[in-house]
């Protein structure tokens, strides 16, 4: 079984001194865990500037690094050809998901066919909920959904089949398999959201899910690996 | 490259704080109690010390008797708290009745739901008889909270020195963490208990090098929250297997052993 993180920071938080401070850190880590390879995102991009250039991801077979996109003529550019995930941060980075600017940018990805790593608490079901409607097309992987949000996200999953999950924060008793058998395994991700949410508890839940194997499989790194190629 | 980390059964983990039944506040897939057991042993925990969230919400006389229930349908898997509610006249003498039920251990303190302080008078009467009857206490601890902040703990704890005193989620949020380790240091009858979705095997390893494992136990808050997520963050934190051991059932086995 490959596993694959989802959803990982890399770099230094304002809120502990971390051992993925860099990447020597971050692959022990990831040793330590038993987790293959992760999508990262760096703490710069989302604590100090996203528009501004980040650090240099080394190159590394195990480490897929992730951009945090601003929309609008204080944002970002468009991202280099060859991204396949990118990361949105509303809330954080004070722009509108859903205003021009939001949707022009949002519509370009869709159309490169570019996922989108989108915060639970930084979009809100509001605005999700528009975008999809906006943008059928467009693949959004809400992430960091908390235990509490387990009815909204029904909603939205109901109607929205280009919507996924991870897993990060989904720590409801049982919500995992109740979203993969509700909607299929292919829309749930194994993230975990470190080092600002816990790891190795969604790690752990990952070998111990009540499901097939092959949805295990999907589920642990099939469905990132299928977006990021 | 990757296969599961932890094969089978751990035998003999002891989860001191779960939940049987519903919450108003969100939804919980399945809230049965044959579920919980499904998941209990799916990942080997052998016994789960819970109370009944119907209790713990709007009725503790009717979670209460739905926890009696429970613990008689499956002995041995399910330990007792049973909730007591500062607001109720007869709940010294309940609570007392309850304590001589097989399988109640102790009393189930949730003072942010009762809207009444832990170190507060609706509660002497719950210590007084846990001291008198050996009973463990296990309260809800949330830092912060006007009602179980970490430092209300350190204020009735004193008080009945001979009551071992479980401070549920060790303050609830990172921020409340170092004040729960303190509390630990200074009060040698209150023990951390660790469940809670903001807590990281971080953490959990940073709550061990400061307040030591022998001064906390493992709780997942199922079926709140799933109890593989909080087992498998003391499965996977960076602790030793000794510290691993206590957490999973030493320190609990040996509070266990005073109680009715």
């Amino acid at each position: 079984m490959k596993v694959v993180d989802a959803n990982r920071i890399l770099g230094p938080v304002p809120t502990g001194d971390v051992p993925s401070v860099d990447v020597p850190g971050l692959l022990a880590e990831l040793d330590r865990l038993a987790i293959d390879a992760a999508c990262v995102v760096h703490s710069y991009a989302l604590h100090y500037d996203p528009t501004s250039p980040l650090p240099d991801l080394p190159e590394h077979p195990r480490l897929f690094a992730i951009p945090v996109l601003v929309p609008g003529p204080l944002g970002t550019p468009s991202p280099a050809d060859g991204v396949r995930v990118a990361r949105l941060c509303p809330a954080e980075h004070r722009f509108a998901l859903t205003g021009p600017q939001g949707l022009a940018l949002a519509g370009e990805l869709a159309e490169r066919g570019i996922t989108v790593l989108l915060g639970w608490e930084s979009a809100g079901f509001g605005a999700v909920d528009r975008l999809a409607k906006e943008l059928p097309g467009l693949r959004i992987v809400l992430i960091n959904t908390g235990y509490r949000s387990l009815r909204e996200l029904a909603e939205l999953m109901d109607v929205h089949p280009g919507l996924r999950v991870d897993m990060a924060t989904l720590c409801g008793h049982q919500s995992v398999e109740w979203v993969a058998r509700r909607y299929g395994a292919q829309r749930v991700l194994f993230g975990t959201g470190s080092p600002e949410s816990d790891d190795a508890g969604p790690r752990f839940l990952l070998d111990h899910l009540d499901l097939p194997a092959a949805e295990v499989e999907l589920i642990a790194g099939g469905n990132i690996l299928e977006l990021l190629r | 490259m990757s296969g599961p980390l932890v094969d089978g059964l751990v035998d003999g983990v002891i989860d001191a704080h779960g939940h049987l039944g519903s919450w108003f506040n969100f939804a919980i897939p399945d809230t049965s109690t044959e579920g919980l057991l499904a998941v209990m042993d799916r990942c080997g925990v052998a016994t789960m010390c819970v109370s009944h969230l119907l209790g713990v919400g709007p009725d503790a006389r009717a979670g209460n008797a739905s926890l009696l229930d429970e613990l008689d349908r499956y002995p041995g898997r399910f330990l007792g708290y049973a909730v007591y509610d500062p607001h109720d006249p007869q709940a010294p003498a309940r609570a007392d009745e309850l304590l001589s039920a097989p399988g109640v251990i102790g009393l189930k303190l949730h003072p942010d739901t009762h809207e009444h302080p832990l170190d507060g008078p609706g509660y002497e009467p719950a210590f007084e008889l846990a001291a008198r009857r050996g009973a463990l206490v296990l309260s809800h601890g949330q830092h912060e909270s006007p009602w179980s902040d970490p430092g209300r703990f350190a204020v009735v704890a004193p008080r009945y020195p001979e009551v071992q005193l479980l401070m549920g989620h060790a303050g609830l949020w990172p921020s409340g963490f170092p004040a729960a380790a303190d509390v630990a240091a200074r009060c040698p009858n209150v023990t951390l208990e660790i469940c809670g979705s903001r807590m990281t095997s971080r953490h959990l390893a940073w709550l061990v090098a400061t307040a030591g494992a022998d001064r906390m136990v493992f709780g997942s808050d199922a079926l709140f929250l799933d109890l593989r997520v909080g087992l498998g963050r003391v499965m996977l934190a960076p602790l030793t297997p000794d510290d691993r051991d206590l957490l999973l059932f030493g320190t609990m086995t040996r509070l266990l052993k005073g109680t009715p």
